[in-house]
């Protein structure tokens, strides 16, 4: 027993031993990135015992002591063209272990578009009067520990009624290091009335080769959707399978608004991404996909909340996971209703495959309606290949090998094929399939 | 709506029945001491009492549960009577000394008139005598050998079954809840259904006439032995009245191979007044055990009273091939509170369950279906659909689905949908143009909500039950 509890009390006190030391040149920063350092060490570290964390493990990270990144590694474009996305040739902004890399990017967007890091622009009234006031910290120890880091990011502002026809690239890339490094990125989109936006949220890894590299990411992005603006968001984790992940996303819609999300995770060892999305005016659209294709050990908890607050809100959602292996795949989907929302339609589907006996699925699509003029359905399923489906391309003179593969890129293939880049899209259909080796 | 009858439903409840305060009654209060005079004063076993202070300390290391999504005032377990002697309730010498809120109940939902002599402790007359009748049905029980007596009747007269059974489903550690009943159950019911038995009646005929006061913590143990049936129904439609806020019954049912229990509740407990004063608080710990090959237990409910329902009645499926159901209509309104659901562990291989709930919230309640579904890693080809349909009357309410899945086996096939709806005013406005009523509108169509369920009941009950959702309705639409 003493030596659970000194286990947990380790956990606890892990948290704040990844907080920051330096100050900023700036007093709001300092002030707020104090007040989150003062949460992460009064804020448990998420176990188990905790109904948001019950399938997520996470205890696993605290063995490894993380260290900021002091220095960049001098990364060259050749070096990260697999990486590079021909549609966002000058739209790309470029992060390697948490430090922004000048030499990597290529802002030339038209007027009224803003894609850059913050550090160097913390005095900007927009910044100031939109970072951290989305993702609130208060419950969330790795929010807050993101928050006591606070300093630099990316930051993609777009002016009122400008539409931004070139998708932007927010690359954040983790090296291999001798000594294993966390990097705390942040995210800010604010998406001024009228204004539509397509932007990549990407995390890999470098070098892709084996051994795979230990390192922690804890990502936070917000994003504000003003009236009538639209914002479409492809969320890609493809981190090392030996890293850890924890990523939150804040989206606060306005009246009329859009926001479309198709987050894809492939990678991390333990990963963590919280959606949490507010409609905050009447009227607004989200449509959410989501697919986790994992094998081997991995864990991905995806954990989405959907608040509607005014009425005449819709939202879509289709969340896909696949595991194989001893891989653990988690899905929560929480959808409120609250009392003012009539006339909200919302729906939300759970799909999962899985493909191995020492896999497991944990789903739970979660409804809260407080209001009755409403039409909410949420569906979640688990199973394995349909044999009728097996059967069929079987007698079609598909071997078992190819006719299942065929079936599991199909079925991740309904996600990635909404993502809205050509390039991109292609790219991850490529990495489905060879992962389910050659099929075609 | 018409005004008389929402003055009659909206009328504050009256206590229809003189309970005289036994002298035999211990004082307030929980402690070894308090467990060790109850059972002295039961003359039970000394494993039952081991049983007991097990229990007991085991739950004075928990704290009550807080997950539910229910909010009340925390329970003062110490200021509690933990036992007193059945208290006999004052017979009523005929029909009109019954509470007329009570007989309406009963007119509205069919009661049969002998019947409503007994439910409302009216002395029953020369034709019909619930004596004589429970004697005609002992007989018949006895005849086929199935044991059905109270519980503590079966720890003298059964020892051996009840020590076999008591707490192999639900163990005395399980929750805080089933902790604190094992060590003060006071009574309940036994049942055991012998081998290859298929029990001659439903169970809920014999059960309704005889039903006495079930006390605050009940415990019911039902075994069907091999390839035996039961039907088993317990409460009632017509409203209970108890002074007891908390009530905490643990059930346990245990399936043979090919064995198939049927386990069905309407319950209708004093919900509270509209403004949400008083009410039962029904913390319920009910699970089953489908402990052989092929054998099913099918939990039908119908929840309507209570202040707060906190209840999940399981399956634990174990044997191969074996089936769990449940079926749940959970009725709130005013300001009553709801978290019931079900739990279906699917371990042996090709078990199979389904879950079919429909829950109604009306007034300012909230209900909330929370389930589970597990498929352990050795249940091959398990199989499970759930449903949960939520209908929201007034805008004030809430309706909340948590199910939770998991899933450790690839050969398992799970399914979950729910949907949301509310009476629409054009089916009103449908309704109305054809003539009918709203009251009657609202009574149609909440039925066809529930259909799927009520279906399940034995049939007396279904029609009743029909009857009470639209009773416990009334007021709220129109």
């Amino acid at each position: 027993m003493s030596a659970v509890m000194q286990s947990i009390a380790n956990h606890d006190a892990y948290l704040a031993g990844l907080l920051p030391t330096p100050t900023t040149p700036y007093e709001w920063l300092n002030t707020l990135r104090t007040g989150a350092a003062q949460r992460v060490r009064t804020l448990p570290f998420p176990t188990t015992r905790n109904e948001e964390w019950r399938f997520s493990d996470f205890s696993l990270m605290c063995k490894t002591v993380f260290a900021p990144a002091i220095a960049t590694p001098a990364l060259t474009l050749t070096e990260i063209a697999p990486f590079l996305l021909p549609e966002a040739a000058n739209s790309r902004v470029v992060f390697v272990n948490g430090i922004y890399a000048a030499h990597l990017s290529s802002a030339v967007l038209p007027a009224g578009v803003v894609a850059t890091h913050f550090s160097a622009m913390l005095t900007n009234e927009t910044l100031r009067a939109q970072l951290a006031r989305h993702a609130t910290f208060q419950h969330e120890a790795f929010v807050a520990l993101n928050t006591s880091h606070l300093q630099e990011g990316a930051l993609i502002v777009l002016s009122k009624n400008t539409a931004c026809a070139t998708p932007l690239h927010l690359l954040f890339i983790s090296t291999a290091s001798t000594t294993p490094v966390a990097s705390h990125p942040r995210c800010l989109v604010v998406a001024e009335s009228g204004s539509a936006c397509t932007f990549i949220e990407d995390y890999v890894c470098l070098p892709t080769a084996t051994p795979s590299p230990t390192y922690f990411t804890n990502a936070v992005t917000e994003i504000v959707i003003a009236d009538d603006a639209t914002v479409r968001h492809t969320r890609l984790q493809r981190e090392s399978v030996a890293a850890f992940h924890v990523g939150y996303a804040a989206v606060h819609l306005g009246r009329n608004s859009c926001y479309s999300s198709n987050s894809i995770t492939f990678g991390a060892r333990l990963s963590r991404h919280n959606l949490h999305i507010t409609q905050s005016a009447e009227g607004a659209n989200c449509t959410l996909n989501g697919l986790a294709l994992i094998s081997g050990r991995q864990m991905a908890d995806t954990h989405t909340v959907m608040d509607h607050t005014q009425p005449n809100g819709n939202s879509a959602q289709l969340h896909k996971c696949i595991a194989d292996g001893g891989a653990h795949a988690i899905f929560n989907g929480k959808i409120f209703v609250r009392k003012d929302a009539q006339h909200t339609n919302s729906t939300q589907s759970s799909r999962n495959l899985l493909l191995s006996n020492k896999g497991r699925i944990d789903t739970k699509p979660q409804l809260e309606i407080f209001a009755d003029d409403v039409k909410c359905a949420h569906g979640a399923t688990v199973s394995q290949l349909e044999t009728e489906e097996m059967f069929y391309l079987n007698s079609r003179g598909l071997n078992a090998n190819t006719a299942r593969n065929l079936l599991i890129y199909a079925f991740a293939e309904e996600i990635i094929d909404k993502v809205p880049v050509a390039s991109l899209k292609q790219h991850l259909s490529h990495t489905v399939s060879s992962q389910m080796g050659e099929i075609v | 709506m018409s005004s008389t009858l929402d003055a009659l439903i909206n009328r504050p409840y009256e206590y229809g029945f003189v309970t005289d305060i036994e002298s035999d009654a211990l004082p307030k209060g929980l402690n070894e001491d308090v467990i060790r005079l109850i059972s002295k004063k039961k003359n039970e076993p000394d494993w039952l009492l081991e049983f007991r202070l097990a229990a007991y300390r085991h739950w004075l290391t928990l704290t009550p549960p807080e997950w539910a999504n229910i909010t009340h005032p925390k329970v003062d377990f110490q200021d509690m009577v933990y036992y007193s002697a059945p208290k006999p309730r004052k017979k009523l010498a005929s029909m009109d000394e019954v509470d007329p809120e009570l007989l309406r109940t009963f007119e509205k939902l069919g009661v049969p008139m002998s019947e409503r002599k007994a439910l409302a402790n009216v002395a029953v007359d020369v034709i019909f005598d619930s004596v004589s009748v429970a004697t005609t049905y002992k007989d018949k029980l006895a005849e086929v050998g199935v044991i059905f007596c109270s519980f503590s009747e079966a720890v003298k007269e059964h020892p051996e079954l009840i020590k076999k059974y008591l707490g192999s489903v639900v163990p005395t550690a399980d929750n805080f809840y089933a902790a604190l009943n094992s060590a003060v159950f006071t009574d309940g019911s036994f049942c055991y259904i012998p081998k290859g038995c298929r029990c001659p009646m439903d169970l809920s005929t014999y059960f309704r006439i005889n039903n006495g006061e079930s006390g605050q913590f009940e415990r019911t143990l039902i075994v069907a032995e091999e390839g035996s049936y039961v039907s088993y129904l317990e409460g009632c439609t017509a409203p209970r009245f108890d002074t007891n806020q908390l009530h905490a019954a643990v059930v346990e049912l245990v399936a043979m191979d090919n064995a198939e229990i049927k386990y069905s509740t309407v319950q209708n407990w004093y919900a509270g007044d509209e403004n949400g004063v008083g009410g039962i608080y029904n913390f319920v710990t009910k699970r089953g055990l489908c402990k052989g090959i092929n054998s099913k237990i099918s939990w039908t409910q119908v929840e309507t009273g209570s202040a707060i329902t906190w209840k999940y009645p399981s399956c634990v499926l174990i044997g191969d091939n074996s089936i769990g159901e449940f079926y749940s209509v959970a009725l709130t309104n005013h300001h009553q509170q709801a978290d019931t659901g079900t739990k279906m562990i699917h371990i042996g291989k090709n078990t199979r369950s389904r879950i079919v709930s429909k829950g109604i919230s009306a007034g300012q309640s909230n209900n909330s279906y929370r389930g589970l579904v597990k498929v352990g890693a050795n249940a091959a080809d398990a199989r499970n659909y759930s449903q949960c349909d939520s209908m929201l009357i007034g805008a004030t309410c809430g309706a909340n689905t948590f199910p939770y899945i998991e899933v450790h086996n690839s050969s398992a096939k799970v399914e979950h949908e729910a949907s949301t709806s509310r009476i629409g005013e054009d089916q009103m406005f449908y309704f109305a143009s054809r003539g009918i009523g709203a009251e009657e509108a609202v009574s149609m169509i909440i039925n066809g909500f529930c259909k799927e369920v009520f279906n399940h009941l034995p049939m007396e009950f279904a029609v009743e039950a029909t009857q009470l959702l639209g009773l416990k309705l009334e007021g709220s639409v129109g």
